[in-house]
């Protein structure tokens, strides 16, 4: 370098790095269960606030893992009848039901070619532990139609691993497309109310077609009816946030 | 077995019937918020402005979202069946209302109507509008006895001051 009168040139010290904080950026996607959300309606926000209040406690006490439906749990209840006095079933979540205390999930596994669904109270004393085997979304919030579908979509096996997960991965969306068996099913999967994109119809183009006979376009534009939870939300993260560290 | 009885109640319900069907009651009010929207204010049933208030201020808030967003524009564009009232809604009524956070209308019941029915009226208008204004804020008169009172009250503290 020439340098400037004669002296050593100024010393430029080199530019600072600048640190992407990761974690602060992914904090602001954590996940909320649904069943904190209060619905819509008259009620005295005091009872929600109650039952949050409970909810934490049994959070305290037990693990109850982010889970979504489509993901393949396994959970052990306390049966006075068992020799171990505890029972597990594996399945997959088909419906997530409920707010508050009385939040549900629903598993579904086919063993020795009968579907079984059961239905657990996530906040039940009953149960002793749930394990998510396989983290995942599908394409609907309710897989309902499992039980009209092949059953091979509906087996796990009992004595599965669990699936490794990276931690702070984005939760993978299984873009499966379900063959059904045939009609008749428990209810018309095709019809556009139930807005189901997780199955390969394999209905010929006329049936198709008188089914979107029923669909309502208006309801989209129906602004009384969409419920904006993002202040709602906000105001609960910060409160299980506060209570969880306590 | 009483079956009307039944069909009768509608616990918790929060939407009127209106019209022939569901797509129908949408179509009046849609009608309605576009004639609310050019004309600034209406006269109408009672039961149909209280319907249509709440669609009227989710419009403008989906309307001081911008005209740049996708979904803001679906929705001038089925709300609004003379669509040059959609330059107006984002253009004019978005801009006057953005300093407010909430309720942009103002509902107010006059006598019933003239003709057979003797329907319930309301009038409903944006607030901020060109028109002259519904009701005349009266003052109190100078000439009650209290305000008398406290006008010697003011003028004695000046007199010591």
């Amino acid at each position: 370098r020439v340098s400037s009168d004669g002296k050593p040139p100024k010393f430029q010290p080199p530019p600072k790095p600048v640190i992407i904080d990761r974690k602060t950026q992914k904090e602001e996607r954590r996940f909320l269960s649904p069943e904190f959300i209060p619905p819509r309606g008259r009620t005295d926000p005091l009872k929600y606030y109650m039952e949050r209040k409970d909810m934490i406690q049994r959070r305290k006490v037990i693990n109850i893992p982010e889970f979504y439906v489509g993901s393949v749990l396994a959970v052990t209840t306390a049966d006075p009848c068992a020799s171990d006095k505890s029972k597990r079933f594996v399945g997959i979540c088909i419906q997530r039901g409920g707010k508050g205390l009385g939040a549900t999930f629903v598993l579904r596994n086919v063993i020795e070619e009968q579907g079984v669904e059961i239905c657990y109270e996530l906040y039940s004393p009953r149960i002793q532990a749930i394990e998510v085997l396989k983290l995942e979304k599908r394409l609907d919030e309710n897989l309902m139609y499992l039980r009209d579908a092949l059953p091979e979509y509906s087996t796990f096996d009992v004595n599965m691993r669990p699936v490794p997960r990276m931690a702070h991965e984005e939760i993978p969306v299984n873009k499966l497309q379900v063959r059904m068996k045939p009609k008749p099913w428990s209810k018309r999967w095709e019809r556009p109310k139930y807005n189901i994109k997780g199955i390969k119809f394999e209905l010929p183009e006329h049936k198709m077609k008188a089914a979107q006979k029923w669909s309502q376009p208006w309801l989209e534009f129906d602004m009384l009816r969409e419920y904006d939870t993002s202040k709602i939300e906000a105001k609960i993260r910060k409160e299980l946030s506060e209570e969880l560290e306590k | 077995m009483r079956l009307s009885v039944a069909a009768a109640i509608s616990h918790g319900r929060v939407y009127r019937r209106f019209g022939l069907s569901p797509r129908s009651r949408l179509d009046l009010l849609r009608n309605l918020v576009t004639a609310l929207v050019r004309h600034e204010r209406i006269e109408t049933p009672w039961a149909r402005a209280d319907e249509m208030r709440g669609y009227a201020e989710r419009l403008i808030d989906y309307a001081k979202r911008g005209d740049k967003d996708e979904r803001a524009m679906r929705m001038a564009d089925f709300w609004l069946t003379e669509k040059d009232l959609i330059h107006k809604l984002f253009k004019v009524l978005a801009p006057r209302f953005q300093p407010h956070p909430g309720s942009y209308t103002r509902m107010l019941q006059i006598p019933n109507r003239d003709g057979l029915d003797r329907a319930k009226m309301a009038v409903i208008e944006l607030k901020g509008n060109p028109l002259p204004p519904l009701v005349r804020p009266r003052r109190d008169s100078d000439k009650t006895l209290l305000n008398q009172l406290l006008k010697g009250y003011r003028q004695d503290a000046q007199r010591a001051a």
